[in-house]
């Protein structure tokens, strides 16, 4: 479909297009973090403390101490992912190539969000037991970390990957007008895609971090239980009983 | 001959899938868009496990279509 000089200089053109998107982010968080911030907000500010909000909220739901490790990391890749899928509608040729239409590109940020969530887990709750999350309470968890890198790649890969192929077969049979229609319709997944990418490392990392948090617990109370601190737990009780009024 | 009936592999693969997905998630975003009219002030938070789920279902649609492609050599 592509031209075949066009196809071989592929990975090179994907390559120079990832470096432009990362570029772009770059300069716009730049610009955006060199501002003035006023109080009450206005422009770009506005729809950057927006997006700031939407990604701390998600942070919140793993838990409220952890925000400043997971909001940067999925702020970074949802922007990676939304601005690659942008280059779909830019009526340029060869930077409408869009990077995640190539499975490298696609797997290359899954296992940047799976290791990310692996290195995450290590510096809030120490690299031992994230490591030992991979591996207990059963070693099939291993093959779930290959598994969530295997779906979230292909997941994209084939969302965009699809619209795009679908915009090149547009364009061969009516290349005016009619491209518009899908180009439109292609902004839906492209928006979508970086959201549920996001959404989805969200929620495999709040899974490590809550389940192991329940094993700890779980551990430090049959410890707590077994080393006679049951008088401790009885106290506890009597003081809830009451409401604390012994005190 | 066997080629040619390679094509239709992954047309075969994908359009039973698609239509089990297809009802899975109508059944997935009529029950999000109940809840939402039910109870507006948890719109955000229905809308984010619609999308998930909407998500879980469609990897499976694309695992079919990346083993259909595959059984093709398309891939």
């Amino acid at each position: 479909m592509l031209a075949p000089a066009v196809q071989e200089a592929m990975p090179y053109i994907v390559l120079v297009n990832f470096g432009i998107v990362c570029a772009v982010i770059v300069i716009a968080l730049s610009r955006i973090g060199g501002m003035v911030m006023h109080e009450v907000p206005t422009g770009a500010q506005n729809v950057a403390e927006y997006f700031l909000d939407w990604f701390v909220k998600q942070s919140r739901r793993i838990d409220a101490t952890v925000v400043g490790l997971v909001a940067p990391f999925i702020a970074t890749l949802f922007a990676v992912i939304l601005l690659s899928n942008l280059l779909l509608i830019v009526p340029l040729p060869l930077l409408n190539i869009p990077p995640t239409a190539y499975f490298g590109v696609t797997f290359a940020l899954a296992l940047t969000a799976v290791l990310g969530n692996i290195v995450l887990n290590g510096i809030h709750r120490g690299i031992l037991p994230a490591l030992t999350h991979l591996v207990w309470p059963n070693p099939i968890q291993l093959i779930s970390e290959v598994g969530h890198a295997a779906s979230l790649s292909l997941r994209l890969f084939g969302n965009i990957g699809g619209e795009y192929l679908v915009a090149l077969l547009v364009l061969r049979s009516a290349p005016y007008g009619i491209p518009l229609i899908i180009h439109g319709l292609g902004l839906i997944p492209a928006f979508i895609q970086p959201l549920v990418f996001t959404l989805l490392t969200v929620s495999f990392l709040g899974t490590a971090m809550t389940h192991q948090a329940k094993h700890e617990g779980a551990a430090r109370r049959s410890r707590r239980f077994s080393l006679g601190g049951r008088r401790r737990a009885a106290a506890l009780g009597k003081q809830l009983v009451t409401g604390g009024e012994s005190q | 001959m066997k080629e040619t009936l390679l094509i239709f592999v992954p047309t075969l693969t994908l359009v039973p899938v698609a239509v089990v997905a297809a009802l899975a998630m109508r059944r997935i975003s009529l029950s999000a868009i109940e809840g939402m009219a039910r109870q507006p002030e948890v719109k955000g938070e229905l809308f984010t496990a619609m999308l998930i789920g909407m998500a879980l279902i469609e990897a499976l649609v694309i695992y079919c279509l990346v083993i259909g492609l595959t059984i093709a050599g398309k891939f």
